[in-house]
């Protein structure tokens, strides 16, 4: 199969990035792939795309590069195509709904695969007839605004799949949205198996990272660790990544008197060789659609304790085997799950063996197995473009019809976190 | 326009940058990465991947004596400035290695690393993939002479450099406690007894004003995050003995200026810079912060007073005027 990913910006260092290119690798080694990236902002992506992955880019926005494309007067007006309701509007024009639809209706290959539901809405829009057209959820339904979820009960029917990288996401899909004939499934990020062995368990470190935003909730777990301290002064914690909540952070582990305790690291890459330096990983979050870091760890062999909080986490650990999970914002719980793995050496050296071999099935190769089986069963689908046709049709009419009897906008309102 | 063909090699049209651009296949040359590994003795490996970044066999260099990890120690020159660790085919993998014994002496200072083949312009190594996890457990260099540390990091421009440490003896810093009116300082001396006269020094810097000497006492240091059993022993030439000492804000006002801290060990020993070097955060400066507190000289003015870490990761403390707080 020839299988083209549509990527907002390969040269970024989000989680999308990293996945997106775990997977186009995994599947390189059997089928042609290509990451198409709409803006290239930078001469060197920031991850690797790994071998065998073509990279290229519709919209050179590197300032001092012949092809740039920072003064097209089309980048003056607004994109029509690419949807008002995605966060990411104001960085796409009219210029790229030209070369993203160039790139479409030309397209050789048999697959493609927008990352963002923007960006979905293309190819749901654009692509000629003929490849399957799949739209990934990296975030969840829950989390897009109203007006979001109407307009993909709209196009979403034009795609042929849409994934989600959980279960729970993908019932929210099937059950909120109506996609007649298109199959949605819940497929699982990707994680490399570490460069660096797997930990040991026997240093005194609890790790997390992420971007130190709000719904990371690293002030509850700086607080769950003050409680940890008063029994284990041993041992401590470090946070990497960066962002906007630093200060406020800072002021708290001061305000708490943890800075012989606490440790705000700054960001790391690559982040593998940090977890092996920790044996307890820890998450804290109000909100991860996926729980990237949580699969990281476990990868590295360290037990995680992390908050049951909608979506990922509580379909990655199996808890009280592989990791353990607390209510969300539950200082006392969290701050009581790490003292049991603290406290007993043996359990948390025992669960971090088991996140190690249960980690497994986040492989690539595993990931990419899975997601060749729906390609393949998709690609060779009988009469696939006339159910398309079909389903375009019906998608309209449904989707209006739904509107008003579900009262989408609000109905779909609620659910925002 | 036509619609682009994805599988077009090359593409000429302005609409978007030639394919091989955006991709790292096309530049040359090819840089390698280095996996630096630290051990428990005390030494540190370099494992030069003979693939470059996108998975391609990459001009690997060849195994033959010629090829070597050069470390140049950064703004110097000079016979101690550089080092040459020739690279050999390692057991495991077929990859190739080189050793940084733990009995080389290096000065103190950011060594960067290149790759040496033959006669050809050495070329900047760039970091992979570290394992640092020895250094953790307060691993370090505890040769009979000198206590030394090696820290692989990446510089701000993505390349592989070694930070290194030599001292002789060494005052490690631990826990510090800041309240309302003095450090408690935590910490660990080696190489050196304590003796009944051991004090700490704060001493301006810039300044002809005196230091401020303060008693030293013998005290357990506890370090968060060490291992249970540490797998160093103290050695038998560095006895470590622990401090404490508590440093009255008082004694550092009035006046905007910073102070150095040392520790004598003995009325007529040479002082020890108080530093934190014995673990595997090369720039300590960001990462162990400290609070600010609010003091008042006795005449009434307004002083913050900080604790910090330099550049250089030695600790010190900075005395700055609060224009604001001064109507209050």
């Amino acid at each position: 199969m020839h299988i083209s990913f549509l990527i907002f910006s390969a040269y970024g260092m989000g989680g999308t990035v990293r996945t997106t290119f775990n997977l186009a690798q995994a599947l390189a080694e059997q089928h042609e792939v290509e990451v198409v990236s709409v803006f290239r902002y930078r001469d060197k992506p920031f991850f690797e795309p790994g071998p065998g992955v073509r990279l290229r880019s519709l919209v050179d926005m590197r300032r001092n590069s012949p092809t740039y494309d920072g003064a097209n007067p089309e980048r003056a007006r607004p994109a029509r195509v690419f949807p008002a309701a995605d966060g990411q509007f104001s960085r796409h024009s009219a210029l790229t709904d030209r070369r993203i639809g160039e790139h479409l209706a030309g397209t050789e290959a048999d697959v493609v695969i927008g990352t963002r539901p923007g960006l979905n809405v293309h190819v749901a829009r654009q692509t000629r007839r003929g490849p399957v057209r799949l739209g990934q959820e990296h975030l969840t339904l829950a989390t897009h605004s109203a007006r979001m979820k109407l307009l993909l009960s709209r196009v979403y029917p034009r795609l042929d799949a849409v994934t989600t990288v959980t279960e729970a996401d993908a019932r929210d899909y099937r059950r909120t949205l109506w996609l007649p004939g298109v199959r949605v499934e819940g497929l699982p990020n990707s994680v490399p198996e570490p460069q660096v062995t797997p930990s040991d368990g026997s240093r005194k470190w609890v790790v997390a990272a992420g971007r130190l935003a709000p719904a990371k909730r690293y002030d509850v777990l700086i607080r769950a660790f003050a409680q940890v301290v008063r029994e284990r002064p041993d041992w401590g914690l470090r946070i990497y990544g960066h962002g906007r909540e630093r200060d406020k952070l800072r002021n708290l582990i001061d305000e708490l008197g943890l800075y012989n305790h606490v440790f705000l690291m700054g960001s790391a890459h690559p982040i593998e060789a940090e977890w092996v330096k920790g044996s307890i990983c820890a998450v804290t979050s109000s909100l991860e659609s996926f729980g990237m870091t949580i699969v990281e760890a476990m990868r590295c062999g360290l037990p995680v304790v992390a908050t049951d909080c909608p979506h990922g986490p509580g379909e990655i650990i199996r808890n009280g085997q592989d990791g353990l999970l607390a209510p969300t914002g539950d200082v006392s719980a969290i701050s009581g799950a790490l003292l049991r793995l603290i406290n007993d050496d043996q359990l948390r050296v025992e669960m971090g063996r088991a996140a190690l071999t249960a980690s497994a099935r986040f492989d690539p190769s595993r990931v990419a197995a899975r997601y060749e089986d729906l390609l393949t069963s998709l690609v060779n689908r009988p009469a696939g473009a006339l159910h398309r046709a079909r389903g375009t049709l019906l998608g309209g009419a449904y989707a209006a019809r739904e509107t008003v009897r579900r009262g989408v906008g609000h109905a779909l309102e609620g659910a925002r976190a | 326009m036509s619609g682009p063909s994805l599988d077009a090699p090359v593409r000429t049209t302005a609409a978007a940058p030639p394919p091989n651009a955006s991709s790292p296949h096309g530049r040359t040359p090819h840089r390698l990465r280095a996996d630096c590994t630290t051990h428990g003795d005390g030494s540190l490996t370099f494992d030069v991947r003979l693939s470059d970044e996108t998975g391609k066999k990459a001009a690997a260099p060849e195994a033959d004596e010629h090829a070597a990890v050069l470390l140049r120690l950064r703004h110097h020159h000079g016979p101690d400035a550089s080092l040459s660790l020739p690279l050999t085919p390692a057991a495991t993998d077929g990859g190739l290695r080189a050793t940084l014994p733990a009995t080389t002496w290096l000065r103190e200072g950011r060594w960067d690393a290149y790759l040496a083949q033959g006669d050809e312009e050495p070329q900047r190594l760039l970091p992979g993939v570290h394992d640092l996890r020895s250094l953790l457990g307060g691993a370090h260099v505890d040769a009979r002479a000198w206590l030394g540390v090696r820290i692989p990091y990446t510089t701000k421009h993505g390349n592989l450099t070694i930070r290194t440490w030599v001292r002789r003896p060494h005052a490690e810093a631990g826990t510090l406690r800041i309240d309302d009116a003095t450090i408690a300082l935590h910490g660990t001396l080696y190489g050196a007894q304590l003796s009944a006269t051991a004090c700490l020094e704060a001493r301006p810097r810039d300044s002809a004003a005196p230091p401020v000497r303060i008693p030293v006492r013998p005290a357990q240091e506890e370090h968060s995050g060490r291992e249970t059993a540490p797998q160093h022993t103290p050695g038998p030439h560095h006895p470590q003995h622990g401090f404490a000492a508590e440093l009255p804000f008082t004694a550092l006002l009035p006046g905007h200026r910073i102070w150095d801290l040392w520790l004598r060990p003995s009325a007529d020993e040479e002082p020890v810079r108080v530093a934190r070097i014995l673990d595997d955060i090369p720039d300590k400066k960001h990462v162990f912060s400290y609070p600010s507190r609010h003091v008042a000289s006795p005449d009434g003015t307004a002083h913050a007073v900080r604790p910090y870490y330099t550049v250089n990761n030695n600790l010190s403390v900075r005395v700055s005027y609060e224009a604001a707080k001064q109507e209050g």
